[in-house]
């Protein structure tokens, strides 16, 4: 996704939101960046990555039919181990876990690199903390996700999708 | 008047107001310990201040009757609360002594006295051992020895001296409270004084305790309290617990304590086992606790049990118990079951129990008995139709963890190889090497989980203060200042760390996505700090690290991202940790060489200088074409990319 200089200057003031805008016109372009764009995209990282994982974890916890939609079609999920993939392979899986209680704990972000990305916009979202599975005690956890901007059918603006989930139990292996 | 002169007693006289406005004097002669004697005048008996007294002359020098002295006693009136039996049972001899009591009735409880101060609860009150005037009379031993159970319901949640003294503050009857102590949420203690029992009464709610509620005091007539009866010694004991282990049955895993008292064997050696006494029960429940915790079924039938609160114990001490036999008791409601609420049993015998009788039909009664016990199968021999649930199960199996996750061979084979370069580079001591496996703008942040300890002084204390933790900081341009931006300024920080150790061997690895750019995954692990200098501790952590990278020369790979969380290794972790030897250059599982690759294997070290391991592995990657191998080496040794681990022998 690429926005034109005209829309980039306009968007830059408008504060990010998670749901339906993301506006990642001031992320732009894509060249190296001098250090205090960089410094604009590592902030502006910090409050997407918070946003996130508001909306994330409050998804799973309380709206769990819904979280498959901030998925990417293809995204991947490794679940201590376990491999899923796909809209339809994710839907199964998150129905088939108990209802959960999500407590995090630590939060850090990182923009990712565009040479890994190529221009596309990335983002590293890491995150521990405590997890209660109906039935199961309680249990540590450490999760992280690549969140990319796609353009979105039900928006004029882009939205973070998970491209990637990867979580594990601190102890699973006990 | 017969006396008896005791040293070390004091009498202690109190002048009270009952609740007629008239005088009543108690004496009371107290000693060091708890037991509260009444003063050797046969005349002091507890009168019960009760109501309907109709005395009107009192004062308190009445010492100057024929019988010895009444000091201002008086009676109930016609029927004494506390002591009803008492209707009918009076030998009122002193009825003719005053006549200006009209009603006066003076109910004698006469505990008997030993000279060593205790109560022997099997010798009638007013009995033996008492000389004096009339007034005696036989009572039934049970409940008429004057002691009475003091309850608060909540009680439990005071502090024992708080509560004491706060009663004795306002309580104008003095006694002495004996056998404090609690049971589920309630406190209890016993007094064995009447006067003292109605004024604990008239107490309840006068006292308002640290939360604003008012302290709520229940006071009723009750046996002695347990410590009176007799405990069993550690001989009978150990009697009792060889006749146990007769009447246990290990393939069943049952206990049969039918009529116990009765067992030869105890009758025998003199001891006696009443299961209706706390102690007794105690006695048994320990047994059986630190014998046979895993007992299943428990026979109880015909041991006069009337109450469950001295079995309740078995619902944590037994808790595999299903079947119980309670039949042919004195339980007398069947709130006594809730005593043992929590026991998940599947047989229960109740026939022949008072509570039996309260039901209007078998299945009011089997109502009330599921009720405690949903799972019940079997009641009184009868089996039960099966319970009916409701399907509201909902899935509570998680998925079974696995460990690593690689995707595919080729991506296992990277991975494993950078891996292993990484951390020998990383735990060498000296990590300036890795500027070569990261990118001109890499970036790096650690994060470290809060500890309510004081972080310095916690072995994670070295990473706390550079830990990013966004629901921690705030600040931007803190936040900004923790995350490390491009290679010098990564590999600078990471040359600052402690030094380390990592146990490859632990590693699991997770790999989140691939593409033509980018390849991420996650490693976790454990890896121990080392010594320095005697300054840093040998602790263990564990860690949890996203690499996000992008492909680099001879697949080889190049970091961009890398985010590090560090914490302390938990005790399993630590035993499970370093069991494998120090790091090898191959996870994977070593082929048996073939002859010629022996040959080559042995050439090539000779050659190159490394070491076995790592000619085998640059062979292997070569797909044993020597001379592919020797180029390969050579060109990465002139790039300074092989480290020196490859070069020990």
């Amino acid at each position: 996704m690429s926005a034109c200089p005209a829309e980039q200057a306009q968007c830059r003031a408008v504060l990010p939101s998670w749901n339906k805008h993301s506006s990642f016109h001031s992320i732009l372009p894509p060249r190296p960046a001098a250090s205090s764009d960089f410094r604009t995209h590592a902030d502006q990282s910090c409050r997407y990555a918070e946003e996130f994982v508001n909306i994330y974890y409050d998804c799973v916890d309380k709206k769990r039919r819904n979280l498959t939609r901030l998925y990417l079609d293809k995204a991947t999920l490794v679940w201590n181990g376990n491999a899923v993939s796909g809209q339809d392979a994710l839907g199964e899986f998150f129905e088939s876990l108990p209802s959960s209680e999500f407590q995090v704990l630590t939060l850090d972000c990182q923009p990712v690199h565009e040479q890994a990305t190529q221009g596309q916009t990335t983002l590293l979202v890491v995150t521990c903390g405590m997890v209660k599975f109906e039935g199961n005690k309680q249990r540590f956890f450490n999760q992280n996700f690549l969140l990319t901007a796609q353009a979105s059918p039900n928006s004029d603006q882009p939205v973070w999708k998970i491209a990637s989930d990867c979580f594990r139990f601190q102890d699973w292996n006990n | 008047m017969f006396r008896r002169s005791y040293p070390e007693l004091a009498v202690v006289s109190h002048v009270l107001k009952d609740d007629r406005e008239d005088f009543m004097v108690r004496r009371e002669v107290t000693r060091a310990d708890f037991t509260v004697y009444r003063e050797h005048d046969d005349r002091t008996a507890p009168f019960p201040s009760r109501k309907g007294r109709g005395h009107k002359n009192r004062s308190f020098d009445r010492r100057d009757r024929r019988r010895g002295g009444h000091p201002g006693g008086f009676g109930p009136g016609p029927r004494s609360r506390l002591l009803d039996d008492t209707d009918g049972d009076v030998t009122m001899s002193d009825s003719s002594q005053d006549s200006s009591s009209q009603n006066r009735f003076t109910p004698y409880v006469r505990p008997s006295r030993k000279p060593d101060g205790r109560f022997d609860r099997r010798q009638m009150p007013g009995g033996r051992g008492i000389p004096g005037g009339g007034g005696r009379r036989e009572r039934s031993v049970r409940n008429r020895l004057g002691w009475y159970k003091v309850t608060i319901p909540h009680g439990k949640k005071y502090d024992k001296k708080w509560l004491i003294t706060a009663l004795q503050n306002i309580c104008p009857v003095q006694y002495t409270p004996v056998q404090y102590h609690v049971d589920h949420n309630r406190a209890h203690f016993y007094v064995e004084d009447s006067a003292a029992a109605g004024a604990l009464r008239k107490c309840s709610h006068k006292i308002t305790d640290s939360d604003g509620y008012k302290v709520e005091l229940h006071v009723n007539p009750s046996n002695p309290p347990s410590f009176l009866q007799s405990d069993l010694k550690p001989e009978q004991l150990e009697h009792l617990k060889q006749c146990m282990a007769k009447r246990f049955d290990g393939s069943q895993q049952a206990l049969d304590l039918n009529n116990i008292r009765t067992d030869p064997d105890l009758v025998s050696q003199n001891i006696e086992v009443i299961l209706n006494r706390k102690t007794n029960m105690e006695a048994v429940l320990k047994i059986i606790e630190e014998n046979i915790p895993e007992l299943a079924c428990l026979n109880l039938s015909n041991n006069r049990i009337h109450k469950l609160d001295d079995l309740a114990d078995v619902v944590t001490k037994v808790p595999n118990l299903k079947a119980l036999n309670l039949s042919q008791n004195e339980l007398k409601t069947d709130r006594e079951l809730d005593k043992l609420k929590g026991l998940k049993l599947v047989e229960l015998w109740l026939s022949n129990n008072p509570l039996c009788d309260h039901f209007k039909d078998q299945p009011a009664y089997i109502s009330a008995v599921r009720q405690r016990f949903p799972r019940l199968l079997k009641l009184d021999g009868c089996d039960l139709p099966p319970p009916i649930g409701f399907d509201v199960e909902t899935p509570t199996a998680i998925p079974p963890s696995k460990g690593s996750c690689f995707g595919s061979d080729e991506i296992k084979a990277l991975i494993l190889r950078f891996l292993q370069q990484y951390y020998s580079i990383y735990d060498s001591g000296d990590r300036q090497p890795l500027l070569d496996a990261y990118h001109d703008g890499a970036s790096l942040s650690i994060t470290t989980p809060y500890t309510s300890q004081n972080p310095s002084r916690s072995s994670l204390g070295e990473y706390y203060k550079d830990s990013r933790n966004l629901k921690r900081i705030k600040d931007s341009t803190m936040r900004f200042r923790l995350l490390k931006h491009t290679r010098l300024n990564v590999v600078a920080f990471l040359n600052e760390l402690p030094k380390t150790q990592h146990d490859i061997a632990s590693f699991t690895v997770d790999v989140n996505t691939y593409t033509n750019t980018l390849l991420s995954f996650t490693v976790s692990g454990v890896f121990k700090e080392v010594v320095v200098d005697g300054k840093s501790r040998e602790s263990t952590m564990a860690f949890s690290r996203v690499f996000i990278t992008v492909p680099a020369g001879n697949s080889g790979l190049c970091i961009v991202n890398d985010q590090l969380f560090i914490r302390m290794a938990t005790t399993e972790e630590i035993r499970k940790a370093f069991v494998a030897p120090a790091p090898t250059p191959s996870s994977s599982p070593v082929p048996t060489l073939t002859a010629p690759q022996q040959e080559m294997l042995t050439a090539f070290s000779l050659k190159s200088g490394m070491n076995l391991e790592w000619s085998q592995k640059c062979l292997q990657d070569n797909e044993w074409d020597f001379n592919r191998a020797a180029q390969i080496f050579t060109q990465l040794k002139a790039e300074g990319k092989i480290p020196d681990v490859a070069f020990i022998k």
